[in-house]
């Protein structure tokens, strides 16, 4: 089964066209990284596979579902580029992972024991069990973003949507947090849609890369990606990358210092 | 003992008499018991309302319901039940012509409040009978409420505190932030719809307390003063209600001893109770 099929997927935001014609299928297990320039609507193609904005036309289907019943079956895990949460917001950093549970707990129900277990190895995990008790609103950017990864995995999604997620976390976090998805995918079978903008690291770790600027440009194997026209086309001139080969001697160096 | 400490004491004395004889009245009683009641419920949902960033929405649903008030006056209906009705409706409207994305929020709520204030004074204007209690909607009646307010008032905060509390879990992440909420399958739409609906039911309850013009002030600064002192959701709940209901007991005594104005005298020690989180808040 696909984890995504997006057919002729146009989205309208205030009478623009920010999403024209997209078709794009993500096969179940997969990790997908799209990349593209600012403003090109990789956020917008993002909120409208979990059903937070409505194509204009053409349809998005994920494991066969629409969007909205998607999100009742509790299939998304989900990254947003940015939170803006209010300063001194009542929430410790186990509160927020817990909150990737709520919807999965129903009304009337509360976290138990066993969650708050869950939740402590998820801030393990990401290596941030020592700020459980922290004020989320009161952490550093990578840090809450390392708190909403853990948000994002507690209730073991079938599809992983993530917003530029290495924003504000460090090289070696990055390197782990990269590798800790690719466990993920290949142990649970977990579909992993990634937005980012570092074209060369992500390279080393999806399955396929989507080339997005209003329409698709380019899906299919990240090297075929590394071609220059089809970035120039993309990015509208020339862009110098620096690849990532599968043994970065950068990253190894720094991971266990 | 000096002469100035005498007396002192025997005003002391007096004010003590007075406020005994004043808890014997059944018209205080009723003021109390309803003021209790209310400031539970409203003293929980102010942390939401300031939480979300709605406190102008929430002002704006107060003065819109002089618009539902005067709706009753011209009608005949209970405009206790007209109020109700037209603030709910507003709540609804300025929620679905924000999140349509022409209009700004903050825009919708200065559009609806204007209009609804204005048909309020044009529909009064137009109403012949002039023995219609426009004072009391505008400034708040706390010292005639009847017995039949004063059950409804404790009905409707039972049954409202339980509401909320009971979807205290999903609030809080809508609150957060309601994309996330909605993407890990709360229904974002029925809660914040129930939320709206009770946040209108508070106001429209509020209006006989303290009226129209200062019923917002119940539902920003209780939670507004909560989130300075504490950073804990539980204790922002608790410390909320409890400001809310001091100002409300404290107000109501102090307005009878020295005849001021309830709603008021509420407001100010309510505004008291912020103004010293603000400055006595430890500073890290
Ligand atoms: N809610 C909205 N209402 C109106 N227009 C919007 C809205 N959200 C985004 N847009 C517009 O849609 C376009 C695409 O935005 P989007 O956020 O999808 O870009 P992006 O590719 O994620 O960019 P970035 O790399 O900066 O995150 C932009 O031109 C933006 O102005
Ligand atoms: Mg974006």
């Amino acid at each position: 089964m696909n984890a995504v099929e997006i057919k002729n997927l146009t989205t309208v935001l205030n009478g623009i066209e920010v999403i024209k014609n997209i078709n794009l299928t993500l096969e179940q297990g997969k990790f997908l990284g799209i990349v593209g320039p600012n403003g090109c609507g990789k956020t917008t193609l993002l909120r409208t596979i979990i059903g937070s904005a409505t194509p204009l036309s053409g349809s998005v289907t994920v494991f066969g579902m629409t969007p909205k019943e998607a999100v009742k079956a509790h299939i998304f895990g989900y990254l947003p580029q940015n939170q803006n949460i209010i300063n001194n917001f009542p929430a410790r950093s186990m509160d927020v992972v817990l909150m990737g549970l709520y919807g999965q707990l129903g009304l009337f129900r509360w976290p138990t024991k066993k969650h708050k277990q869950k939740a402590y190895e998820m801030l393990d995990i990401l290596g941030m069990s020592g700020l459980g008790n922290a004020t989320f609103s009161k952490l550093s950017g990578g840090q809450k973003q390392r708190i909403s990864i853990a948000r994002a995995l507690i209730n073991n999604p079938k599809l992983l949507i993530l917003d530029e997620p290495s924003t504000g976390i460090d090289m070696v976090g990055q390197t782990d947090f990269y590798q800790l998805l690719k466990e993920l995918q290949n142990q649970i079978g977990l579909s992993i849609i990634m937005v980012s903008h570092d074209i060369g690291a992500i390279t080393t770790f999806v399955d396929e890369i989507a080339c997005i600027n209003k329409t698709l440009y380019y899906h299919g194997n990240p090297f075929g990606a590394l071609d220059r026209q089809v970035l120039e086309k993309l990015y509208g001139r020339k862009v110098s990358l620096v690849t990532h080969s599968d043994c970065c001697s950068q990253c190894d160096k720094n991971k266990h210092e | 003992m000096t002469a100035a400490a005498n007396a002192i004491k025997i005003n002391m004395n007096e004010y003590i008499n007075a406020a005994k004889e004043a808890l014997s009245m059944s018209f205080i009683q009723r003021a109390l018991i309803s003021g209790i009641m209310l400031g539970i419920f409203s003293g929980i949902i102010s942390v939401f309302i300031v939480l979300r960033r709605i406190s102008f929405l929430g002002s704006g649903i107060s003065h819109a319901a002089f618009g539902g008030v005067a709706i009753g006056f011209v009608t005949g209906i209970n405009p206790i039940f007209t109020a109700l009705a037209y603030s709910i409706l507003t709540a609804i409207g300025i929620e679905q012509i924000s999140a349509k994305g022409k209009v700004s929020e903050d825009t919708a709520i200065g559009i609806f409040f204007a209009s609804s204030m204005a048909l309020g004074i044009v529909l009064i204007g137009l109403s012949t009978s002039y023995n219609v209690d426009l004072h009391g909607y505008l400034f708040g009646s706390i010292l005639a409420i009847t017995h039949s307010d004063m059950t409804a008032t404790i009905a409707m905060s039972l049954i409202l505190t339980t509401v909320i509390i009971l979807i205290t879990k999903e609030l809080h992440f809508i609150t957060f932030n309601e994309e996330l909420a909605y993407s890990s399958g709360i229904r974002v739409r029925l809660i914040k719809f129930i939320f709206i609906t009770s946040m209108a039911i508070a106001i429209v309850t509020g209006i006989k307390l303290v009226g129209v013009i200062l019923v917002s002030a119940l539902l920003v600064i209780p939670g507004a003063t909560a989130n300075l002192i504490t950073n804990s959701l539980f204790k922002m709940i608790i410390a909320s209600s409890f400001i809310t209901l001091f100002s409300i007991i404290s107000g109501i005594s102090i307005s009878y001893l020295f005849n001021l104005a309830p709603g008021g005298t509420i407001v100010l020690i309510m505004s008291a109770c912020f103004a010293a989180a603000y400055f006595l808040r430890k500073r890290y």
